[in-house]
């Protein structure tokens, strides 16, 4: 084993021509964090030579700064857009669900779609959390915090959409095991019963799980404000007639969320021990989720629908689709918020591209299957929904949107066997976008397309959208940027403590005399 | 409601209305304005709107609330005549946009659980009434135009709910068409007149939405209005009824004959027209013709009694399954032909000649698609080849015949021609076929028909007659038009409208509408909203046939009593023979009762001298026994009836012309127009609701460029499928100079160069629901049409608009999925029938040997979904397993006939009537949103849609599966299994996930979108706008526009409910009314069921090994009550005597996609069909010969090519049409 951090390497030579930089050759493929060829050698995962307190002062900042000029406009329409959700659900609940188009013979179309579309892009989250930390993945911890943020902001979109689906909503409490005036147990033969147990368990763990990474950092932003308002006690009000200051309120808010966490061994150590046990627990779940949710149609009669290649052929396009919304999110904050290039660096967004490119195949494969298998089992209803509801032109009228979803979701992502192409963050951002739609419209063409055309031809009928169907979508995504929004504003949006652990300086082979880091020890942190 | 009068057999004894103090009348009146200008007061009864809700909800909101009540109820017909009407509605949007401004988003009225309350009964029970058990009343539904249905009628406290058939009526055997089953719905019609109302000429109105100028009046201002009014026309001292004319509604009603004859005695030169403006008396005339008399004809398709034996049966355009006053008896004596139980069964051979695409050619066996002019040379030339059956005369009719000109280039497959006549002049079918000519063809047709049944020997077998009465021989609309020509000259003093709507169905070459305005005084009694009562001067109530006495005579001379279910629900009003026998009694101050009156036309006819006995006996059992005169026979000399038929004048259509057929559709003659289940109802072949577009074949429409908006070379049997609103292009249609703004649509199977136009619709004054329902087509009828035959030659010229028309099915081909309607021809069910398959399908490791119709299907080749879930009824996973609940009795199935099956609707409406299920309107309609549990789908078979090979109907309602895949997906149990194999529906327990309606793979379920069940239909159609400019006249005439605009659901609830108070009256009390958001389906009538249950367990029934049990036939679900060809049976599927059992056991039963595993309790009959070897081939082998691949097995060469037609093939052999193939495989469509 060698006795040299083989990050440190690359460090030590990065940090030597950043400070001189006249002498030493500048390797351009490394510089920005991607990978290099030579398996000895890794960039690290901190570009410029952060020390402890460069990374504290700058994620702290993000929550303690004003924010960039560009945040309160965007916050604007995202929040504007989240109320016209809400006005349109109000909509709903008050007219009923003919309010959408959906008919007889299509019972579910956008609201189900959507709703397994959100949960999907939830599985990133938990997986980059999860699978990659007991995999010993470090590059995981710059992007985990706002993966998992993105997972809950995904749930609770989608699980609106279970919500209000149903006609009549304000009966949503028969769905759990209550005990009831009707004395009825509900039906645990349904995946729809499965669905709404797999999906708060998600919800809750990763809510855990997310909130339990930020305890650390929220007695960071805690402390930090405490002293600020120690050293200005005549800081700012949080409001002109309220005569409360922000320090104050920031450190009684941070505080409370930090429940009494005081940086002590014994945290630490219990702390390590619980993520661990969380990461073993959500790593199940990553899977079974989307394995349940694909029961919906799994368990179900109906040609298209019933495929025993969903579950495994669900999760893969949720990690698909989850790691494009990630990077959805993740390129443009990393170009507009200060110094975020440090921490998320392209060996991040190469690795991202990497799984989306795998995953993208899985998701192909299980195209072809389905396709294949239809064909082969002879059964005439099944190749009809998959040649005259989807495929054919002729014959199909949404044929589009299977050839939407196959050029979205098999072919774009091809380009990522290019290096020049999964470095290069505009077309990773251009693959995600295609992505993320060609994930919505899978979802449409499983759910939709086999719906509308079933055995009995007499009962066919289209489905088209109504402007409240595009206007809860649309909402939806309001809320989720919303969220994410006020997350980057209001909340540690990187991992201190795991951050810096990552940095050439925790190795404890560092050695502190080719660093000028040296004198960070034990003072980064506060 | 009050003083109901509930006891039939009570010797006529009207129970007494309760009548309110003198005190509380006090209290209650109110100030009206009235003719006279006196104040009235008004009684109790005569308030149909509930005084008590108006004190409720004047205690509540002090003003506001009599407005919107008043904006709900009474925008269309009841405005006041203070003028505050027209504010009602601006002032109710006020009051509504302010209450929900101020009551904000926590008194959402939509999730509020809405109150759900009854009608109680009055102070007065009757005696016979056990709340909660209906009782049921035998009656009579006078047929629009003649005839009657027998009916016994279910009624809830007072309250008639649900028509059914009477099995003693001898035409219709306890079977209901259409209109009877919807005749309910005009009883609590919200538009019905509900006072008299005068129409002051002197009063001016500029109110643009209610331009009604007319007062409320009361009966006693119009008995003193008359009192000085016909003295003028009385026979001394007056003109003797020179200037008095009557125009009644034509039907055959005794006490109705006799009423005319007091009017008549009274003033003898009265002119008296019995109107039926739909009328076709090609019939009559024909016959005529051929015996010297007009008659009726009495079809038997029994030549041996008691057995149906008629073997070949030709229609030259008649469609006798549907519409006629003896539609029920033909449809169930037809299926009787055409249901074989086994192999040895006989089956009669239907050739049909039709221009339409008709119940009847849906069944046929040989259809040819021909234009009513080629039709009738069709008749002549048919007519020349059958005569050659021989016989004294045949000569003479030869050369008889042969001087009629027929177009040389008629166009007419003769190879058809040749083997159906020879069909028919077989030795071996002699005597036993029967010839029929139908409403588009002149009398002469009618009389060769006559001719030909005369030689055949069919007269007196398959066909008799009976003689017509005189008002139903009378060519009424060309009396009409006679009589508008006296009004327009000024003869016609006083007019008298009974039932009749002759300002909006007149033929439009009779200008009625200025001869109405000439008559200085018109009087109308209606019992409906119409054009006429608007216009007249004096608008009277009339009362519903369910609430009055009278009596009706049926097609075959059954004389039959009507008696009410009801008090007049807006009492004081008249019937018929009570208005005809007021204004004949010349006393206007009399009191003239219907009851007495009946009952006195009966003591001076038939009943003399047992009047008691019969009158008692006939309200009993709903007929009167034996009235029925015998059916002639009658000689025809064929020689001379062949020689006044070479009178026939055969016009052909010139080029750039086009032949009109004018159909009847199910709004009739418009009297139906307010009746929502009727405009639902899907029509026959195209399945579009609440319009009545014109028809065109899909060449011809192509050849005058009106394809859809939609249409595709690439897939043509999806024309209409991929627009979210289908819509029709407009067009001109133009006869005789008359143009009529319609839109156009194609309906696959009919004749080409021919546009069928539908009767009856675009009323404008009818009331919420048929206000501009479709477009009025009586413009382009003549008053000559009635006799010549009920078509025209016309042109049609495309307009640059499109009109959105709402289809239940748009998809038109089965897509070779020859699994779902299967059907064999008659041989192959002779030689497989009784066969079970060598091998067939593997169930859980066994291998059954398949029956002859499971055989046809998927399971036969495609291996059969199995299931790792126990099914805890019956865990043996296939037939019910000894000791399962599946085995103990009852376990109720349905079997549903396919060979028979007409495609009428009578399930639909009987099961909408019966289980309270709403309609939900055009827009929801075109949205895919019908709420019907049971449908007909229609299916078009053959490679040309223009010229399809066959038209399939199946009946599909849930399938009650014994491993039914919604249960198993719904979350919250509200789907359950009983243990009597029905699959229920719990309505309180659903929330609406709609995932079960996604698994079923019947798509069986109907979910409830919006509150379709509480609200009443709010009018909110599509293409109003467009119909608006099209109808200028009509223009907010009467007032859906409310309804039109606001969202029903921002209503609080409690007032909501108020708005439908009087619909609500017909609902099914046993039947939940649902709320939205939840599903429903089919129960299988679990109501009656129940009911059978608690009376099978009170009376103790029992079988022979002691269990409870219901007996087979007790109680009847309601579709396969009104199954007019009793193609349903329902019953106890384990009870091995039951009919159910039967069926369910004979080979023929298929379960539908039971390879699914399903395991569905209704199964559907291969439909068998009698081809002709010699017009197309004849498939005896429906098993072999497709290759017997498993995944190539449904390319064309798999039973569709059964009906692969070569005479029809032939006949489209000039066009080739650039359309692709109706059922093309799955590579694409045929170039």
């Amino acid at each position: 084993m060698s006795s040299i951090h083989p990050d440190q390497i690359t460090a030590d030579r990065l940090a030597s021509g950043a400070r001189v930089e006249s002498n030493v050759k500048y390797d351009p493929s490394t510089g920005d964090g991607s990978l290099v060829d030579t398996p000895g050698q890794r960039p690290p995962l901190v570009l410029n030579n952060r020390s402890f307190n460069d990374v504290t002062e700058i994620i702290c900042g993000y929550v303690e700064k004003p924010q960039p000029k560009w945040w309160l406009p965007v916050f604007l329409h995202t929040f504007g857009l989240a109320q016209l959700t809400g006005l349109f659900i109000l909509y709903l609940v008050i007219t009923g669900i003919g309010t959408w188009g959906l008919n007889n013979q299509v019972d579910w179309a956008w609201d189900i779609t959507n709703f397994v579309f959100w949960i999907g892009i939830g599985h990133a989250g938990t997986l980059i959390s999860a699978i990659l930390c007991l995999l010993k993945q470090k590059w995981r911890t710059a992007v985990n915090r706002s993966a998992e943020a993105m997972t809950i902001f995904a749930v609770i979109c989608a699980a609106t959409f279970p919500g209000i689906h149903i006609g009549r909503q304000w009966m949503a409490w028969f769905l759990p095991p209550l005990p009831n005036a009707n004395a009825i147990w509900p039906n645990f033969q349904s995946p729809l019963l499965w669905d709404v147990f797999a999906v708060s368990t998600y919800g809750t763990v990763s809510a855990l799980f997310w909130f339990m990474g930020m305890i650390p950092d929220f007695a960071t932003l805690r402390d930090r404000a405490d002293l600020r308002s120690r050293k200005n006690p005549s800081g700012r009000f949080v409001l002109p007639f309220v005569p409360v200051r922000v320090d104050v309120l920031q450190s009684k808010i941070y505080g409370f969320l930090a429940l009494g966490w005081r940086f002590s061994s014994r945290h630490w150590h219990r702390y390590e021990a619980a993520y661990l046990i969380l990461a073993g627990i959500s790593t199940p779940l990553v899977l079974s989720v989307h394995s349940i949710v694909s029961f919906d149609f799994a368990t179900s009669i109906l040609p298209g629908w019933h495929t025993t290649i969903f579950p495994p052929y669900f999760v893969a396009g949720a990690i698909f689709g989850g790691f494009a919304m990630v990077l959805l999110l993740l390129i443009p904050a990393r170009e507009l918020y200060p110094h975020m290039k440090d921490f998320i660096t392209k060996r991040h967004l190469e690795n991202m591209s990497k799984i989306i490119l795998a995953t993208g195949m899985i998701v192909g494969f299980a195209y072809a299957m389905e396709f294949f298998i239809a064909y082969y089992s002879g059964n005439e209803y099944e190749l009809g929904v998959f040649l005259n509801n989807r495929a054919n032109p002729n014959k199909a009228p949404y044929w589009w949107a299977y050839w939407i979803m196959i050029s979205c979701n098999v072919i774009s992502p091809q380009v990522f066997w290019s290096k020049a192409m999964r470095t290069n963050p505009a077309v990773i951002f251009g693959v995600c976008i295609l992505v993320t739609i060609g994930m919505w419209f899978e979802r449409f063409v499983i759910i939709a397309t086999s719906l509308h055309r079933t055995f009995l031809p007499g009962e066919w009928h289209m489905f088209w959208p109504t402007l409240v169907d595009i206007g809860i979508f649309a909402g939806s995504f309001g809320v989720f940027f919303t969220l994410f929004l006020l997350f980057l504003k209001f909340l540690p949006s990187f991992p201190i403590a795991e951050l810096k652990a990552v940095l050439p300086q925790a190795s404890p082979h560092h050695h502190p005399t080719n660093s000028p880091g040296q004198g960070d020890h034990g003072k980064g942190a506060h | 409601m009050s003083g109901v009068d509930q006891c039939p057999t009570t010797h006529g004894e009207k129970a007494k209305v309760q009548k309110p103090t003198a005190a509380e009348l006090a209290a209650q009146a109110r100030e009206l304005p009235t003719l006279n200008g006196k104040k009235v007061w008004r009684s109790l009864d005569e308030w149909s709107d509930s005084p008590e809700f108006r004190d409720h909800i004047e205690k509540e909101f002090p003003h506001g609330a009599v407005e919107m009540h008043r904006a709900f109820t009474s925008a269309g017909t009841a405005a006041d005549s203070d003028g505050s009407a027209s504010d009602s509605r601006r002032d109710f949007l006020k009051i509504m946009g302010a209450s929900m401004a101020l009551a904000g988003v926590a008194v959402i009225p939509g999730c509020r659980r809405p109150e759900q309350k009854i009608l109680a009964y009055g102070k007065n029970v009757p005696e016979e009434i056990i709340p909660g058990k209906p009782l049921y009343y035998a009656t009579t539904f006078p047929r629009p135009g003649g005839g009657a249905d027998g009916l016994v009628v279910e009624t809830h406290e007072g309250r008639p709910t649900k028509i059914e058939g009477n099995p003693l009526h001898p035409m219709n055997r306890g079977r209901v068409g259409i209109w009877p089953l919807a005749s309910i719905l005009s009883l609590y019609d919200v538009d019905r007149p509900v006072e008299p109302r005068y129409n002051n000429p002197a009063r001016k109105n500029d109110d643009k939405n209610d331009p009604d100028t007319r007062l409320r009046a009361t009966w006693d201002d119009f008995r003193a209005w008359a009192k000085e009014h016909f003295p003028k026309h009385a026979k001394s001292g007056g003109d003797g009824g020179e200037g008095l004319a009557f125009i009644v509604d034509k039907k055959t009603s005794p006490t109705r004959d006799a009423m005319k004859a007091r009017v008549l005695a009274a003033y003898p030169k009265a002119k008296w027209v019995a109107y039926d403006p739909a009328e076709a008396m090609g019939a009559a005339e024909g016959t005529r013709l051929a015996f010297g008399t007009p008659m009726r004809e009495l079809y038997s398709f029994s030549v041996e009694p008691g057995k149906e034996t008629t073997k070949v049966i030709v229609s030259i355009d008649k469609d006798f399954v549907a519409g006629g006053s003896d539609e029920i008896a033909n449809a169930r004596a037809f299926a009787a032909t055409r249901r074989v139980m086994s192999t040895k069964d006989q089956m009669s051979r239907l050739y049909v000649v039709e221009s339409g695409l008709s119940q009847t050619g849906s069944q046929a066996d040989h259809r040819l698609r021909l234009s009513p002019s080629q039709i009738t040379a069709f008749a002549v030339e048919f007519a020349k080849r059958v005569a050659r059956v021989g016989g004294p005369d045949q000569d003479a009719v030869l050369a008889a015949l042969n001087k009629i000109e027929v177009p040389a280039n008629h166009g007419i497959d003769s190879h058809f021609l040749d083997e159906c006549a020879a069909d028919v002049i077989d030795a071996a079918n002699r005597e036993k076929t029967l010839i029929v000519a139908g409403p588009t063809q002149p009398a002469e047709v009618h009389a060769i028909v006559a001719m030909l049944n005369g030689m055949l020997g069919n007269i007196g077998k398959s066909v008799r007659y009976l003689p017509m009465g005189e008002d139903e021989s009378d060519a009424s609309v060309a009396k009409l038009a006679g009589l508008a020509a006296d009004m327009n000259a000024g003869k016609v003093k006083t007019l008298v409208c009974v039932d009749a709507n002759p300002m909006y169905a007149i033929a439009g070459d009779v200008n009625f509408k200025d001869a109405f305005e000439k008559v200085p005084a018109t009087i109308t009694l209606s019992t409906s909203s119409t054009e006429t009562a608007r216009a007249s001067t004096w608008c009277l109530n009339g009362t519903h046939y369910l609430e009055s006495w009278g009596d009706a005579v049926a097609h075959d001379g059954t004389i039959s009593p009507i008696q009410p279910m009801i008090a007049p629900l807006y009492a004081p009003a008249m019937s018929e023979i009570e208005f005809l026998a007021l204004i004949a009694g010349g006393d206007f101050a009399a009191k003239v009762d219907g009851h007495d009156l009946v009952r006195e036309t009966w003591g001076n006819s038939f009943a003399k001298g047992n009047l008691d006995k019969v009158w008692r006996r006939a309200l009993h059992d709903g007929v009167v026994a034996n009235s029925a005169p015998a059916p002639q026979s009658p000689s025809l000399n064929a020689r001379s009836v062949a020689e006044k038929a070479t009178g026939l004048k055969i016009a052909s259509a010139a080029s750039g012309s086009i032949e009109i057929a004018f159909a009847v559709g199910h709004a009739h003659d418009g009297r139906f127009g307010n009746c929502s289940w009727l405009h639902e109802l899907p029509q026959q072949g195209t399945r579009v609701v609440w319009d009545n577009p014109v028809l065109l074949s899909p060449k011809t429409a192509e050849a005058m460029g009106l394809l859809p908006k939609s249409y595709s070379v690439k897939d043509s049997s999806d024309m209409y499928t991929k627009e979210k609103y289908p819509s029709g292009r407009m067009v001109d249609v133009t006869v005789g100079g008359r143009t009529v703004k319609m839109a156009a649509w194609i309906l696959p199977g009919m004749a080409d160069n021919t546009a069928i136009v539908t009767l009856g619709y675009g009323r404008r004054v009818c009331g919420l629901v048929g206000d501009g329902v479709g477009f009025d087509a009586y413009p382009l009828l003549a008053a000559s049409n009635a006799t010549a035959g009920l078509a025209a030659v016309g042109s049609i010229s495309k307009l640059d608009e499109w009109y959105p028309i709402s289809s239940t099915q748009n998809h038109w081909s089965m897509e070779n999925r020859t699994s779902i309607v299967r059907a064999v021809d008659l041989p192959a069910w002779q030689k497989w029938g009784d066969e079970k398959g060598p091998s067939g399908a593997t169930f859980y490791r066994e291998t059954e040997q398949l029956p002859f119709g499971e055989r046809l299907g998927e399971l036969g080749h495609t291996p059969p979904n199995e299931s790792i879930y126990i099914n805890p009824k019956n865990a043996g996973r296939k037939e019910a397993e000894a000791g399962s609940t599946f085995s103990k009795g009852p376990q109720w199935g349905m079997t549903i006939d396919l060979s028979t099956c007409t495609g009428c609707g009578a399930c639909t409406v009987a099961c909408q009537a019966e289980n309270n299920i709403p309609v939900v309107g055009k827009k929801e309609v075109a949205k895919g949103r019908e709420m019907t549990w049971i449908r007909v789908d229609r299916y078009y078979i053959g490679d040309d849609f223009n010229s399809p090979d066959a038209i399939y109907h199946q009946p599909v309602a849930c399938v009650h599966c014994e491993n039914a895949p919604c249960e198993v997906v719904c979350p919250v149990n509200a789907t359950v299994h009983g243990d009597d194999g029905l699959n229920y529906m719990v309505y309180n327990r659903c929330i609406g996930t709609r995932y079960c309606a996604n698994n079923c793979p019947y798509k069986v379920r109907r979910y409830n979108f919006f509150e379709y069940g509480k609200l009443q239909f709010n009018g909110d159609y599509m293409g109003k706008d467009i119909l608006n400019d099209a109808l200028p006249e009509r223009g907010g005439v009467n007032g859906s526009n409310v309804h039109n605009k606001l969202n029903i659901n921002l209503i609080p609830p409690r007032l909501r409910e108020k708005i439908a108070e009087i619909e609500r009256m017909g609902k099914n009390p046993n039947v939940s009314v649902r709320m939205r958001g939840i599903m429903e389906k089919c129960t299988y009538c679990v109501q009656r069921i129940n009911a059978a249950k608690i009376e099978a367990k009170l009376h103790d029934m029992k079988t022979a090994d002691g269990n409870a049990a219901i007996p087979d036939g007790m109680f009847q679900v309601a579709c396969q009550q009104a199954c007019p060809s009793e193609s349903i049976t329902f019953g106890d599927i384990l009870d091995t005597k039951s009919k159910v059992h039967e069926t369910r056991a004979n080979p023929r039963s298929y379960k539908l996609l039971n390879f699914l595993n399903t395991r569905p309790r209704t199964s559907h009959m291969v439909r068998v069909s009698n081809p002709n070897h010699k017009l197309r081939a004849v498939v005896d082998d429906p098993f072999h010969g497709h290759g017997g691949g498993h995944g190539e097995s449904h390319d064309k060469s798999h039973g569709e090519h059964a009906f692969y037609d070569r005479s029809k093939r032939h006949e489209d052999d000039g066009y080739r049409l650039s359309l692709g193939v109706l059922t093309s495989s799955t590579n694409g469509g045929r170039a």
